[in-house]
């Protein structure tokens, strides 16, 4: 499973879509297009996508701009695992 | 209604508390012979709601088994008396000291404190505090939060996370707002540094006091198999060192404190029942 694919289930499950993200890919609109995604559940989603992943992210790493669309979200994933390895 | 049917709904009262009144919800114990009786100690802000259906799922399934379970809202939470803003952790204290003490005038069999999440806080904290006769204070702890000042931290973050979303920064930071003795408001819920002090200061680690009892501890994963996180190994270790009989168990279940919607949690219920009614492990 790649990891566009990981975290839109992680997506769907920390926001509740029960399958509704079956369509998502990477350039489909998360905030404003999502009424799921209110503070509560962004914050289910980096809990998320930290546990599921094993990594940590810092709060300065975590803007609106990071959960404009399924695409930022990866990008946000894919920095944090690389700087992890390094 | 059967009558049956009736015995089983639970029993919706106010416990009078300081400053005001607590909402309870007894579920009296159902069969011929009681088994024990449990006190629930509810997690922290929104949880609250979001954990209310499993709770209840879990609280008739323990009733049905023959368990009286005892849910009380604590001062400022749910339908209780006060405002979130009054709440201080020494209250919450004494409402579970009360709600116990409620609890122990009904029926009979061992005393189970159950504490979700934050609750574990406030359950271990009871505990500390041994019952009258010197009978062991038996605990289960639902997904207990590592410390308070994770659940502190975690309860913060909601801000920063109303902010990802566009909304402005006000410019000093909540943590830096309670240091100051200020209160904070957090997606709805305002935080007195009072209680923010005594939620900070709350540990999971073993009561000092009283006889050692039995600790249930599940938490809920979405892993296969299910896995106790990495995190929870200190803990239990403490725990069984301090002379506990250390029951740890992960389920597969949604993390269903975290958001607001109909998730079941099965498996969670029948380990739960499973440990409490069934002979434990020497």
């Amino acid at each position: 499973m790649n990891l566009t694919t990981q975290v839109i289930r992680v997506l769907d499950e920390a926001l509740g879509l029960q399958g509704r993200s079956a369509g998502f890919q990477r350039d489909t609109p998360l905030l404003g297009a999502l009424p799921e995604l209110d503070s509560m559940a962004v914050l289910a989603l980096i809990t998320g996508l930290e546990n599921h992943f094993g990594i940590t992210f810092s709060d300065e790493d975590l803007h609106g701009a990071v959960f404009a669309t399924v695409g930022s979200l990866c990008d946000l994933v894919e920095q944090a695992l690389a700087q992890q390895d390094t | 209604m059967s009558p049956s049917a009736r015995a089983a709904l639970p029993q919706a009262f106010f416990l009078p508390g300081d400053n005001g009144q607590r909402f309870c919800l007894y579920h009296p114990p159902q069969g011929s012979s009681p088994q024990g009786r449990v006190l629930y100690l509810h997690p922290f802000a929104e949880e609250l709601n979001s954990t209310r259906r499993v709770v209840a799922q879990q609280a008739r399934a323990l009733a049905k088994a023959g368990y009286g379970v005892l849910q009380i809202d604590l001062l400022g939470c749910g339908d209780s008396s006060g405002e979130f803003a009054d709440a201080t952790w020494a209250a919450w204290l004494h409402d579970a000291q009360q709600a116990r003490h409620w609890l122990l005038e009904q029926g009979g069999g061992p005393l189970w404190l159950w504490g979700m999440r934050a609750g574990a806080l406030l359950a271990v904290q009871l505990a500390q505090q041994p019952q009258e006769g010197g009978d062991p204070t038996h605990l289960l702890l639902w997904q207990p939060v590592a410390s308070g000042q994770q659940q502190l931290q975690q309860f913060l973050r909601l801000q920063a996370a109303s902010q990802w979303l566009g909304n402005a920064s006000s410019g000093q930071t909540p943590a830096q707002a309670l240091a100051l003795g200020e209160s904070v408001h957090i997606a709805g819920y305002t935080l007195s540094a009072n209680l923010a002090r005594g939620l900070g200061d709350a540990r999971l680690t073993p009561p000092t006091a009283g006889p050692a009892g039995r600790l249930v501890w599940l938490e809920v994963s979405s892993t296969q198999p299910p896995q106790l996180p990495p995190a929870s190994a200190k803990p239990l270790a403490a725990w069984s060192g301090a002379g506990w009989r250390v029951q740890a168990q992960a389920v597969n279940g949604p993390a269903f404190w975290q958001t607001v919607g109909t998730d079941d949690a099965p498996a969670l219920i029948a380990a739960t029942l499973a440990a409490l009614t069934d002979i434990p492990p020497p």
